[in-house]
């Protein structure tokens, strides 16, 4: 069986010399596959895209995640070429194909709402980009039964879109991007009309055939979970710029701005306004009810008394105090969400601060109601401070 | 309230199905057709007539012209017809044969006859008995420019001797040449005529085709227009680009506030002259009487009032408001109605003239003369040529019906259906599911109940009527059972060829072409304006829709006739284009091709926009998204549309070109009003011929009507099939 990336790398080439991309230290350089520079994209008087710089590795898979609205259907598609750039170039592999039409572009799209050829059986849709590139029968035959095993498509090759469910319908948009063989695979969101259960199942499976294909992929995605466990990239956009780029957990650990804090995890992250004192030798952010301790060595120099800061700890790491530890805050619950192996506790330390979100273990959730006040630690240097202002993160590097 | 309403519908309907069910009406019905001038000169007699007879009343309608003699022919034998009617004499011969009009009697009592023209009692005489007291007269005459015409032309001959001096622009003589009302002084002049005496055609033989030849070597010398229709005929003269113009008295308002003309009768045609004529044109005289219903005519009252309409008073006043060119001799000594001098040329011709014959095989004599003349005008054939196979046509359209056959079969066919019927019926009565799922559908059918009421009384009762009167020939007064002799002389061809002139098969070889043609233009044309109207870059897109739509807003009639006049060969918009191109004119409608291609322009024209607003519509529910995936996938643009738009268009597109082949397939308006069948009946479709058989051919109602059923089979079966095409379809929405 011949993968689809034996044939493709034939024509890659090597990475232009402007190739800044951080990629993780412990990864050797490879070849770009997509690069998009100072990209800048208006419709009408509204600038969508404010000069947007995005690298893919051969072989990588970038995840594209931002809230609603803030252009990264938009990059996809000046990617796939269904839009033009006002600003910028884009180049797959080494050519330039700014000004090029999707179809001298070799890539291959999975939309959101599938878009199968709905007057087309299930394998005349997986053939049509085939045949319309003159490829010939026998090689026609034979991807579509690859993509069609590799998707287990067998049984319904011959039947018409509308006779599919929705996980159906995924998977042979899926397939027909994959017979294509592309230069790069660009998703849009392609898993958000699926199920919960469905999504996950989905999602595995995308990764399982990007470890076997290794094709270079662009994933756009609203789904936090998608986003973590797809990427080897993530790419943290908002309002048309490029907020954060790095593997998952390296955004995940040190988000660059409060932004990408608050946006990346789920329950979302707790913000207190907050002064920074240093009681003994050790920092403490204080305010609205909070004590937070803060790791030293984390933010170095950004440490200043008196410093006004938002200080911002991920609920997991907002934990019952134990006996001895000290107390960040007593929590006034007002609901617990009991979610079988833990409970996530909502309520807030002081009546006038902030809604306050902390986990519970399952067995405190089982005697913890609304209406109690609980003693809060935080995880040792766990706490991320922002400038609030900037909004910048004050880590030392 | 409802109840109410119900009981007012009954009313309504026994007053429709139960004639006469009212008060005998003791007024004076008088149904005429007149417009203006003379409408209200008869409406004043009608006052006036109250006036005098105290206790009489007259009640006037005016009834539209075309609608006029088929309201006669409804509303007479069922008793609600007027006492009294005015109409023109050549329709006498029907009337009489239908029993519209009973003998005028005391009305024009043989002491009177000698006050009125003679002709024109000759003209209302059958038999020997008069059926119509005379009112006016109507031939053509002469109309004669003052400007362009020195001194009364004494021939024919020095009419066309005028083109020398006249300018090119400007035609010696004008007058509507291929109608044959309008040829029949040149063909009296040659000592011809319509028909014998016996009622059969006799515009055949070296007169007849003398005088096609003298007018054909006029239209040659540029002396006549080429193939005017009357309207151009009057903008001609009263444009000044014609110095005389033969027409009738209509003509005279036309012209007020134009040129300056006066009226002469007919000058002869000198080449016509021989030992036993001075070559005379004597136009067909047409004579309005006032006729009586059978019963109108028992009633004193209405006899009299007749007797007044036409007497001496009524006369000077018709004259003289209406206008009219009065059938009796004694009211032109009146210096006062004499002094108009237009009137009295017309007068003056009425005398020369031929009384229009009132034989009902008239009616089925227009179509093939005119086709003859037009052909030998055109020079397509021969004058003798031309003449015989007129004869021919109204030889075919005339023949008598077969002797009737027994009804037996029929009846057998119809009990036995209807037995089958009752059988079935039975048999689903009896199941008892079946009896339930009526008792609980019982609310739903009082729901559609009304919808189907209205539909059986509109749609079905009327469509099983044309099927009965398929079985029948004769007239609808007079309806003669012929079993299926219409079906099998329509699917014989009528004993000629297959696919000779005129047959069944020719016809409908030519319809399918016209439905093909026009049908793929029309999605076409459609197609590509409403893929260009939806582009989303389009400016003024709201404006070129609405542009777009509008050959559609027009009645398609408006737009017939206006598409006729642009292909007119002397005058029409698109032969003035060719010539300014530096291209020929083309006579569009003398050949097949090109007065097909006029029809199917026209019938495009009106057609595309349906298609276009389908389209539209359609094109809104393709997802953009999945052309979107063609355009990744590689597609080009033109990829995208045959292979992603259109397919998709197609499960809406197919119900619309059913829809559109079933409109095309009966488009009598552009067919009729556009080439009119021309040339020689060759572009018509089966609904037209169907038509020229129930009006133009000797009231062959039942021949038509086999014929309309033959559609309708024909359309069902087609439909059946485009059906099954588009239901195999289905998958793709
Ligand atoms: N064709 C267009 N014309 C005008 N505005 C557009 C068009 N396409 C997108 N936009 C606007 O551009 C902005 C970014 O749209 P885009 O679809 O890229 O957002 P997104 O990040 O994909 O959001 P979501 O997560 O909701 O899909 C939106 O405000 C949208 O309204
Ligand atoms: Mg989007």
């Amino acid at each position: 069986m011949t993968l689809p990336h034996e044939q493709l790398s034939t024509s890659v080439s090597v990475a232009s010399a402007s190739s800044e991309v951080s990629a993780p230290a412990t990864a050797p350089k490879r070849k770009l596959r997509c690069s998009v520079r100072g990209a800048k994209k208006s419709f009408g008087q509204n600038p969508i895209l404010r000069g947007v710089d995005l690298d893919i590795e051969e072989g990588a898979f970038a995840v594209l995640v931002g809230p609603s609205g803030c252009g990264k259907s938009t990059l996809l598609r000046l990617v796939a070429g269904l839009e033009e750039l006002d600003e910028g170039t884009i180049h797959l592999g080494e050519r330039d194909v700014t000004h090029a039409p999707p179809r001298d572009r070799d890539v291959a799209m999975v939309f959101q709402s599938y878009a199968l050829y709905p007057h087309l059986s299930v394998r005349e849709n997986l053939a049509f980009g085939l045949k319309l590139r003159k490829t010939s029968d026998k090689d026609i035959d034979e991807r579509v039964r690859e993509a069609s095993k590799m998707l287990s498509l067998g049984e319904l090759l011959d039947r018409m879109p509308k006779q599919l469910s929705g996980g159906q319908k995924q998977r042979v948009a899926m397939g027909r991007a994959i017979v294509r063989r592309p230069q790069i695979f660009l998703f849009d969101e392609p898993l958000s009309n699926l199920d919960a259960a469905l999504r996950a199942e989905v999602r595995v499976e995308i990764r399982r055939n990007h470890d076997q294909l290794r094709a270079t992929t662009l994933y756009v995605t609203h789904d936090q979970v998608e986003a973590m466990t797809l990427a080897d990239t993530l790419w943290v956009m908002n309002g048309g710029v490029v907020e954060q780029k790095g593997t998952p957990l390296d955004v995940y650990e040190r988000p660059r701005s409060e932004f990408v804090a608050g946006f990346l995890g789920s329950p979302q992250m707790n913000f207190f306004d907050a002064k920074l004192e240093k009681e003994g030798d050790r920092w403490l952010a204080i305010g609205e009810g909070a004590r937070i301790a803060i790791g030293e060595e984390r933010f170095g120099a950004a440490l200043t008394e008196g410093r006004t800061v938002r200080a911002g700890v991920r609920p997991h790491d907002l934990v019952r105090a134990e006996e001895g530890q000290p107390i960040a805050g007593n929590l006034h619950v007002e609901i617990i969400e009991a979610l079988g192996f833990e409970a996530i506790a909502h309520g807030w330390l002081t009546a006038s601060g902030p809604r306050v979100i902390a986990r519970l273990d399952a067995d405190e959730a089982r005697k913890a109601k609304s209406g109690d006040s609980i003693p809060l630690a935080v995880t040792p240097g766990s706490a991320h401070l922002f400038d609030p202002k900037t909004g910048l993160a004050l880590d030392a590097k | 309230m409802r109840n109410r309403a119900i009981f007012l519908l009954f009313c309504a309907i026994c007053a429709i199905a139960i004639p006469g069910c009212g008060e005998p009406a003791k007024s004076i019905v008088l149904w005429h057709a007149y417009r203006g001038r003379e409408e209200s000169a008869i409406e004043l007699l009608a006052r006036r007539y109250e006036e005098q007879h105290p206790g009489v009343t007259v009640d006037l309608l005016s009834i539209p012209f075309d609608a006029y003699s088929s309201k006669l022919g409804a509303a007479i034998p069922r008793a609600h017809g007027p006492d009294l009617f005015i109409d023109a004499n050549e329709r006498l011969g029907v009337y009489l044969r239908d029993g519209l009009v009973a003998p005028v009697g005391d009305a024009l009592p043989d002491a009177e006859v000698g006050a009125y023209d003679k002709t024109s009692v000759d003209a209302v005489t059958l038999g020997g008995v008069r059926y119509a007291v005379p009112l006016t007269n109507k031939c053509l005459a002469l109309y004669v420019n003052d400007a362009l015409v020195k001194s009364d032309p004494k021939s024919i001959e020095e009419i066309s001797r005028l083109r020398a001096s006249l300018p090119d622009d400007v035609y010696p003589l004008a007058y509507e040449a291929p109608n044959s009302f309008f040829h029949a002084p040149f063909l009296y002049a040659f000592g011809g005529r319509m028909l014998d005496d016996r009622g059969r055609f006799a515009f055949q033989g070296e007169a007849a085709a003398k005088s096609i030849d003298f007018v054909r070597d006029l239209t040659l010398a540029r002396v006549v227009p080429v193939e005017p229709d009357g309207a151009l005929v009057t903008r001609l003269f009263a444009s000044g680009h014609a110095a005389t113009a033969i027409n009738g008295p209509w003509m005279m308002s036309e012209l007020e506030g134009t040129v300056s003309y006066h009226v002469i009768p007919l000058p002869p045609i000198e080449a016509a002259a021989s030992s036993s004529t001075h070559g005379e044109m004597k136009p067909l005289l047409t004579v309005e009487g006032v006729m009586l219903s059978p019963t109108g005519a028992e009633r004193e009252e209405v006899r009299a009032f007749a007797r007044y309409l036409a007497g001496e008073d009524s006369a000077l006043l018709r004259a003289g408001l209406g206008q009219q060119v009065v059938a009796r001799s004694d009211v032109w000594q009146n210096d006062l109605i004499a002094s108009d001098l237009k009137l009295k040329a017309f007068h003056d011709a009425a005398r020369a003239a031929v009384p229009m014959p009132t034989s009902p095989a008239m009616r089925a004599a227009w179509v093939p003369a005119n086709q003859a003349i037009v052909k030998v005008l055109r020079g397509d054939a021969k004058s003798v040529d031309a003449l015989e196979e007129a004869a021919a046509r109204f030889a075919d359209a005339m023949r008598p019906q077969p002797p009737p056959p027994s009804p037996a079969p029929l009846l057998v066919a119809l009990g036995a259906i209807l037995l089958g019927l009752a059988f079935y019926a039975v048999r689903r009565a009896q199941n008892p599911s079946f009896r339930v799922a009526v008792r609980k559908s019982m609310p739903a059918y009082r729901y559609v109940a009304h919808a189907a009421i209205v539909i059986f009384a509109l749609v079905i009762v009327p469509l099983a009527a044309g099927a009965l009167a398929s079985f029948f020939a004769g007239t609808e007064t007079h309806p003669l059972y012929v079993g299926m002799t219409n079906y099998v002389r329509i699917l014989t061809a009528r004993g000629g060829p297959l696919l000779g002139h005129g047959s069944f098969y020719l016809t409908l070889l030519v319809t399918v072409l016209w439905t093909l043609a026009n049908v793929t233009l029309h999605v076409a044309i459609g197609l590509v304006l409403g893929v260009a109207l939806s582009r989303p870059l389009l400016r003024f897109k709201a404006i070129y829709r609405v542009l777009l739509i509008l050959p559609w807003a027009v009645p398609s009639y408006v737009t017939a006739l206006a598409w006729k006049g642009m292909f007119h060969r002397q005058f029409g918009a698109v032969n003035a284009i060719l010539k300014a191109l530096g291209a020929e004119p083309v006579s569009w409608f003398s050949h097949f091709s090109t007065a097909f291609a006029a029809n199917v322009a026209t019938n495009v024209w009106l057609g595309f926009p349906f298609m276009m607003v389908v389209t539209l519509g359609a094109l809104t529910s393709i997802p953009k998204d999945v052309l979107e995936a063609a355009e990744v996938d590689g597609a080009t643009r033109l990829q995208r549309f045959f292979k992603v738009t259109l397919p998709l268009l197609k499960p809406t597109l197919l119900p619309a070109v059913v829809l559109g082949a079933v409109w095309t397939f009966n488009m009598f308006n552009v067919v009729f009003l556009v080439s009119g069948g021309e040339p020689d009946d060759s572009t018509d479709i089966l609904v037209s011929d169907a038509y020229r058989w129930a009006f133009t051919r000797d009231a062959q109602y039942g021949y038509a009507a086999a014929y309309a059923v033959l559609i309708f089979f024909l359309l069902l079966g087609g439909t059946r099939l485009l059906g099954k095409v588009a239901g195999s379809e289905e998958g793709i929405t």
